[in-house]
C-alpha cells in the first residue's frame, strides 16, 4: 500500500473531523442539557455558510472574519427558537419532539432555497486555493484554519462550561433540572442560552466551510445524520466525546476510501455507529464529560 | 317514523342558521354538476380544436443539479415562447401551446409522480428530465398511459433499449458518446504527438454517471484501445468533498483524466487538483456536464480553462442556434444556450412539429407523426432529428468543447472539435492549474 497516499488521507481527514466535531459539539450539548435532539442542526449550519457568504459577497468580509458574526446571528436565532418553540416541547414524548424539529429543519432548508435560490455556490475567498506542501503531503490551507479554529472554539466552550458561572448552571441544570428550579434557576432563559450556544457553534462551523466546498441549500440532512453520528460514538451529551468522536470519524471516512468505493464512505461511519450502538451503547465518553 | 318532518323546529333552525337546507343545497349541487357536463369537459374530448396544448416539462429544477434543471426548464419555454409568438400550432387553428413545470428533484420516483400528475391534468405529450434515471421511470409510465414522451436530455442506452413506442430521444445516447469520445482522443494524439498511457476515470454515482463511466471503460477494454486504466472512482451524487478521492487519483499518476461529473463535484474537483497539486496532461471528458455551464465557467475562471469535453453541442455557425441564444441571453443575462439548454428548446421544438403534421392531440396520431420526424430546424451540432424503430435521433452527434481564455466570460466555451464546425483550436497538453498566475 502507498504509505504516502494514507498519510495524506489521514491527515486530511484529521483536519475535516476538526470541523465535524464543532457541529458535533452544538448537538451534544444541546442534547447533553435539554434531552432534545436538534434534527434542524444540519440545515442551521447551511443557513450559516450562507449568512457567511453573504458578508462576503456584499460587504467584502472574508468568512474567518465573518465567523463571529454568524456566530452571535445564529446565537440569536438559537434562543429565539428555544425561547419560542423548543421549550414548549420539552416534556412531550420524543416522538413529537422530532416532529417539531425536523419541520424547523424543513423551514430553515427552504427559507435557505427562497433567499439564495438552489444553486452550488463557491465565491473566491482569499485563502480557499492555499496550500502547503510538507515532503510529499500536501496540506489544505482553509482546512487547517477551520481545524485550529473548531478546536480553539470546542476548547473555549468546555471551558465556559467547566468555570463560569453560567456554564455551571447550565450543567446543574442538565444535571438536575427540579434540583435547579428549586434553588430559583431561570431555567427557559438558560435553556435558551444553551440552544444559543449550540447554534452559534454550527454558525462558526458553517462560516469555516465556505472556504472549504461549494455551497447548496439542500445540504444540510447529512450534516445533521453525521453530527448525530458522532454524538452516538463520542456518548450523547459528552462534549470531550464530541470532539474526539469528530476526528474519529473524520479519519475512518477519509481512509475508508482507499478499501472503499468512494460512494461508500459513508458506510464506514454508519458502520461505526452500529458498531458502538451494539457493544457501548453509552459511546466512548458517555456518563463522562 | 322519521325523527323530523318540513316545519319542524330542529329543520327551520337549521335552515335560518345556515341559509341552506339540505334539500336546497341537492339542488343546487345538481344544476352545477349538469352545467359542468355541458360546458366543463376538456375541449378535446368535444372534438373541437383546442385552444390550448399543455405540454409537461419535467426538469430536476431543486435537488442536486439545480442549475441544469433551471436552464433546462428556460430551454424548454424558449421554444414555447418562440411558437406562440409566429402563431402556435397552425394547422390546429393556431392553438398556443402551454408548458406545464414539473420538477422531479433528481429523483426517480418524484419524477414519476410529477408525470403521472401532468398527465391528468391534461398534458398530450411530456420532455424531460435530463437524469436518466428519471427518464427511465417516466418512459415506463409513458407507455402504460400512452403518453408521448420527448426526451430532450438523457443519455443512457437502457432507456430506449426496451423498444417503447411512446419514448423519442433527441439527445446523445451513450454508445454514441463513446465512439466520437475515441475518434476525439484518436485524432488528439496524433495531432499533438502525445502519448497518453494512463487514464484515470471518475464518475457521479447516478445512474448517468454509473453508466457512462462504465461504458466508456468498457470502450477502451473491448476495443483494446492502448490505454490503461490506471484508477476508476466512483462517488455519490452531490458529495460535498473531494479531498480523499484526488489523493487516491494523484498517487496513481495519470496521464490524462477523464471525469463523468457534474456541476458541484466539477468544481470540487478542479479545486483539489490544484491544491493538491495534481499533474496531468488535461482533463478530456467521455461527455458530462460540470465542465461548460456559465456558472463554472465564471466561478473557476482560470482554473476552468483548457478542460476538453465531448458533448453534443450547439453549432455556432448555425443561425437557429444564433437567434436563439440572442433570445435566451437577453432573458437570461449571463447565461447561453449549451448542451442542455439548447437540447430542451429542440426538445420541444420537435413536439411542436409533429403537432403540426398531427394537426391533433390524439396520442396515435401525435406518435405516429414524431416517428415520421425529420427535424432540420434545429440549433444542435449534427444533421436532422430523425428517430429509428427505438425512438433513438440517429443523428444526435457530440462535439469536442474547450474552455478556453476570452475577456468574455460568455464566449470561452469554444467548438474545437470537430473542424468543420470549429471555432478555434484547441490546446493540448494544458498549463498546468498553478502556472496560470
Amino acid at each position: 500500500m502507498n504509505i504516502d497516499l494514507v498519510l495524506q488521507l489521514a491527515v486530511q481527514g484529521f483536519l475535516m473531523g476538526g470541523v465535524y466535531s464543532l457541529i458535533a459539539l452544538g448537538l451534544s450539548l444541546i442534547f447533553g442539557v435539554m434531552r432534545v435532539i436538534n434534527f434542524a442542526h444540519g440545515e442551521m449550519m447551511v443557513f450559516a455558510m450562507f449568512l457567511s457568504i453573504t458578508f462576503l459577497q456584499g460587504f467584502g468580509l472574508d468568512p474567518y472574519i465573518s465567523l463571529p458574526i454568524c456566530a452571535v446571528l445564529m446565537f440569536g436565532i438559537g434562543y429565539g427558537l428555544q425561547r419560542v418553540f423548543v421549550n414548549r416541547i420539552l416534556d412531550l414524548p420524543e416522538a413529537m419532539q422530532v416532529l417539531v424539529l425536523v419541520g424547523l429543519g424543513i423551514i430553515f432548508e427552504n427559507g435557505t432555497l427562497m433567499i439564495w435560490g438552489g444553486s452550488d455556490i463557491s465565491p473566491a475567498t482569499s485563502l480557499a486555493l492555499s496550500s502547503l506542501r510538507l515532503g510529499n503531503l500536501t496540506i489544505d490551507v482553509p482546512r487547517l484554519i477551520a481545524f485550529v479554529l473548531a478546536i480553539l472554539i470546542t476548547l473555549i466552550v468546555m471551558v465556559f462550561l467547566k468555570k463560569s458561572t453560567l456554564g455551571k448552571s447550565i450543567r446543574a441544570a442538565a444535571d438536575n433540572r427540579f434540583g435547579s428550579l428549586i434553588i430559583g434557576t431561570h431555567i427557559n432563559r438558560l435553556y435558551g442560552i444553551c440552544f444559543g450556544i449550540g447554534a452559534a457553534c454550527v454558525g462558526a462551523a458553517g462560516a469555516l466551510l465556505v472556504p472549504l466546498m461549494p455551497a447548496k441549500a439542500t445540504m444540510g440532512a447529512p450534516y445533521t445524520m453525521i453530527s448525530f453520528v458522532i454524538v452516538i460514538l463520542g456518548g450523547m451529551g459528552s462534549l470531550i466525546g464530541a470532539l474526539a468522536g469528530g476526528l474519529i470519524i473524520g479519519v475512518a471516512e477519509s481512509l475508508g476510501t482507499v478499501f472503499l468505493p468512494s460512494s461508500m464512505k459513508q458506510v464506514v461511519s454508519f458502520t461505526i455507529m452500529v458498531i458502538i450502538l451494539l457493544f457501548r451503547p453509552q459511546g466512548l465518553f458517555g456518563g463522562k464529560g | 317514523m322519521k325523527p323530523f318532518q318540513e316545519g319542524d323546529t330542529m329543520e327551520k333552525e337549521k335552515k335560518e342558521i345556515s341559509g341552506i337546507s339540505r334539500r336546497n343545497f341537492l339542488k343546487a349541487t345538481a344544476a352545477v354538476g349538469a352545467a359542468a357536463t355541458i360546458t366543463g369537459f376538456p375541449a378535446v374530448l368535444r372534438g373541437a380544436a383546442p385552444k390550448e396544448i399543455l405540454i409537461g416539462s419535467i426538469q430536476p429544477v431543486t435537488g442536486p443539479l439545480p442549475d441544469i434543471g433551471i436552464a433546462m426548464q428556460r430551454g424548454n419555454r424558449l421554444a414555447i415562447d418562440e411558437i406562440n409568438a409566429r402563431g402556435g400550432i397552425k394547422s390546429m387553428g393556431g392553438a398556443k401551446l402551454k408548458l406545464l413545470l414539473g420538477d422531479c428533484e433528481a429523483k426517480e420516483e418524484v419524477g414519476r409522480i410529477v408525470a403521472e400528475r401532468q398527465i391528468k391534468e391534461g398534458a398530450v405529450c411530456l420532455v424531460g428530465p435530463f437524469l436518466s434515471g428519471v427518464a427511465m421511470a417516466i418512459a415506463t409510465l409513458a407507455e402504460q398511459r400512452n403518453v408521448p414522451f420527448v426526451i430532450d436530455v438523457a443519455a443512457l442506452d437502457a432507456i430506449t433499449a426496451k423498444g417503447y413506442k411512446n419514448v423519442f430521444r433527441c439527445f446523445t445516447k451513450t454508445e454514441y458518446f463513446m465512439s466520437s469520445m475515441s475518434r476525439y482522443l484518436d485524432q488528439i494524439i496524433r495531432e499533438k504527438k502525445v502519448s497518453i498511457k494512463r487514464i484515470a476515470v471518475t464518475n457521479a454515482g447516478d445512474a448517468f454517471g454509473r453508466g457512462q463511466g462504465a461504458a466508456f471503460i468498457k470502450y477502451v477494454k473491448d476495443k483494446k484501445l492502448s490505454f490503461e486504466i490506471v484508477e476508476h472512482i466512483e462517488y455519490p451524487l452531490g458529495v460535498k468533498d473531494l479531498s480523499a478521492e484526488v489523493a487516491k487519483l494523484k498517487a496513481a499518476k495519470p496521464d490524462l483524466l477523464c471525469p463523468v461529473s457534474r456541476p458541484g463535484d466539477a468544481k470540487l474537483l478542479i479545486r483539489e487538483m490544484y491544491k493538491q497539486r495534481m499533474e496531468v496532461m488535461g482533463i478530456i471528458s467521455p461527455g458530462s456536464p460540470g465542465w461548460y455551464e456559465p456558472e463554472f465557467v465564471k466561478d473557476m475562471d482560470k482554473l476552468a480553462y483548457y478542460v476538453l469535453d465531448n458533448v453534443p453541442w450547439v453549432n455556432p455557425k448555425s443561425k437557429k442556434f444564433q437567434e436563439a441564444n440572442a433570445r435566451f441571453e437577453k432573458q437570461y443575462p449571463g447565461k447561453y444556450l449549451d448542451t442542455n439548454s439548447g437540447y430542451a428548446y429542440t426538445g420541444v421544438l420537435v413536439i411542436a412539429d409533429a403537432l403540426e403534421r398531427a394537426k391533433s392531440t390524439d396520442p396515435e396520431a401525435l406518435r405516429e407523426a414524431l416517428r415520421k420526424t425529420s427535424f432540420k430546424d434545429h440549433p444542435m451540432v449534427g444533421g436532422p432529428v430523425i428517430f429509428d424503430e427505438k425512438g433513438d435521433n440517429i443523428n444526435a452527434a457530440t462535439a469536442m468543447v474547450q474552455v478556453l481564455p476570452d475577456p468574455n466570460v460568455d464566449d470561452r466555451v469554444k467548438v474545437v472539435l470537430p473542424k468543420e464546425s470549429a471555432q478555434a483550436s484547441y490546446v493540448f497538453p494544458w498549463k498546468q492549474l498553478w502556472d496560470r498566475g
